[in-house]
């Protein structure tokens, strides 16, 4: 299988603290992996490093071609944990949505009918064809969530980056953003998600990194997410807790 | 009521409307008004949208300098406050991208600085009357070669509006993802900062150029709280400055006061109209807003 994604010696530094020290990983087409760690392991940073909007050492390559911060990397679609968007528009969730499509389409022209139809499938995918013409501001944190989740479907990425995109999420949506991810992965795409909810991640990833700054674990969810595993992940080996999961 | 008296303030009403309009002067002023109604809250819908008022209102103020500078040296008022436009924005880059001096903070020693420029300008022209038309608007005195300027600016800002409203939208909700999609978030940028200045320049024989941004900013207002959403605003917002320019003039004529402090007072009470007229709805959402539907956690998940 080639890799879809390929990071290598990835640094990123605010000032002088180094929030991603040289990690490297790939992930082949169609495979999902989770990349998870204690707050502040450097998850949210390494995803902005390689969707290329966070400044950073090291190389980035989808499918074999190199990625470059401030380069536009339509390839590549990342899904923020809290984005800066302004939610308070009077926009649709359908021209929000439609922004995705700027990412293969035209970046001039107005969206056409495919692309119209192509948003409201991306919305439909995540549940929310209902309030495809609501105003953005009236949705709860959770739909809009979703919303940013079917802008990033719509770009039709060869990666996908999501970054905590189960959180605050019930039951029925959890599942039918599990069943997203699949259903993208079945179409080749390659999907790391950061969470914190280590079943989630049991029960949807095969592939789990572990992150501390540095990649501390990178293998089956199951080995990685065992018990002993997360022993070494959270107690450490000085024996001191960083972070308990709640099992 | 008779038949007799309904057509009667028919009559009175045709004639007051129509009447006017058959001296020339009044239809040069007719055509300016509703190309400036038109244009102004095209672009400041946007505006708004952005949180740029501030910028639009230190612009119109800073315009003046040009104005008077161009009087003084008997070259084109159009061109000097459009100088006067671009030298602002220059300006203000130069503090916010060099010195890091804060945006309003930028904004308001430009604006205000070339303000106090145009004031200085205008006490050292011989007419002092002209510049007074130029700042609380003069729409009698426009002329067939300003109608042209105003009716080909409007056809522009009309097609561009149309064009780029999709991603006007984007670049508003969110650059940065924008931008990571290779939308042209600078050039949307400076065509929007180009076209403001445009729009105030042009507005500045028919309502003046301190009353260009209430044409600017108070239809987009009433659109933004009578449309459902912000792309549907657009349109209405157009047409209320439309209705705004043409009944301040209908008015201003009936009246004998001056034509821009009219039009302005006409879109503000658009605003109070819309306020009112909406205050029900928002009431009705309150009220839904006060007793949330039970949400369901994810309560099945471990957490680290």
């Amino acid at each position: 299988m080639t890799a879809a994604l390929h990071v290598e010696d990835v640094t990123v530094r605010y000032g002088r603290v180094v929030a991603v020290d040289g990690v490297s990983f790939t992930i082949p087409a169609g495979q999902a992996v989770a990349l998870v760690g204690r707050n502040g392991a450097g998850k949210s940073s390494l995803l902005r490093a390689v969707a290329g909007i966070e400044p950073a050492q090291g190389t980035v390559g989808v499918h074999g071609r190199p990625c470059h911060h401030e380069h536009v990397n339509a390839p590549v679609a990342y899904v923020a944990q809290r984005s800066h968007a302004r939610w308070d528009l009077a926009l649709t969730s359908l021209d929000v949505v439609l922004a995705g499509c700027r990412a293969r389409g035209s970046r001039w022209w107005r969206p056409t009918s495919r692309e119209r139809a192509a948003a409201a499938a991306a919305l439909e995918q995540v549940g929310l064809a209902a309030v495809a013409g609501q105003p953005i501001a009236r949705l709860s944190g959770g739909q809009a969530q979703r919303v940013l989740l079917a802008r990033a479907f719509v770009q039709r990425p060869d990666v996908m980056l999501l970054d905590e995109p189960f959180a605050g999420l019930d039951r029925a949506a959890v599942a039918r953003l599990a069943a997203a991810i699949h259903e993208l992965c079945g179409a080749g795409v390659a999907v790391l998600c950061a969470l914190h909810e280590l079943d989630i991640a049991r029960h949807v990833f095969g592939r789990t990194v572990a992150l501390d700054r540095r990649v501390v674990a990178d293998g089956p969810t199951r080995d990685v997410l065992s018990p002993r595993g997360l022993e070494r992940l959270f107690i450490g080996e000085s024996g001191e807790a960083q972070a308990v999961p709640v099992a | 009521m008779t038949p007799y008296l309904l057509g009667g303030m028919l009559d009175a009403l045709r004639a007051w409307v129509l009447d006017p309009f058959a001296a020339s002067f009044m239809q040069r002023a007719l055509l300016a008004c509703v190309a400036v109604g038109l244009t102004a809250p095209l672009v400041g819908v946007w505006a708004l949208a952005r949180r740029l008022v501030y910028l639009t209102d230190a612009m119109s103020h800073a315009v003046l300098a040009g104005v008077a500078g161009a009087v003084i040296v008997g070259t084109s008022l159009l061109l000097g406050g459009f100088v006067a436009a671009l030298l602002m924005a220059g300006l203000v880059a130069v503090l916010l991208l060099r010195a890091r001096v804060p945006e309003d903070g930028a904004i308001g020693v430009v604006g205000q600085g070339l303000f106090a420029l145009g004031v200085v300008g205008v006490s050292l022209s011989s007419d002092a009357r002209a510049l007074s038309h130029l700042l609380f608007g003069n729409p009698l005195t426009v002329t067939t070669t300003d109608n042209a300027i105003q009716v080909a600016i409007a056809a522009v800002v009309v097609v561009g509006s149309w064009l780029l409203t999709p991603l006007l939208a984007v670049t508003s909700f969110d650059p940065r993802h924008a931008a990571t999609v290779g939308v042209p978030v600078a050039v949307v940028d400076t065509l929007l900062l180009v076209a403001v200045s445009i729009v105030v320049v042009v507005g500045l024989t028919s309502v003046g150029v301190l009353m260009i941004v209430t044409l600017m900013t108070a239809p987009a207002v009433a659109a933004r709280l009578l449309a459902p959403t912000l792309t549907a605003s657009v349109p209405l917002a157009a047409g209320l400055g439309v209705a705004a320019g043409v009944l301040g003039l209908l008015l201003s004529y009936h009246v004998s006061l001056p034509t821009g402090p009219l039009v302005a007072l006409v879109a503000v009470c658009q605003v109070a109209i819309a306020v009112a007229v909406t205050a029900p709805r928002r009431r009705r959402r309150s009220a839904l807003v006060a007793e949330p539907p039970p949400t369901p956690q994810a309560d099945h998940v471990a957490h680290v």
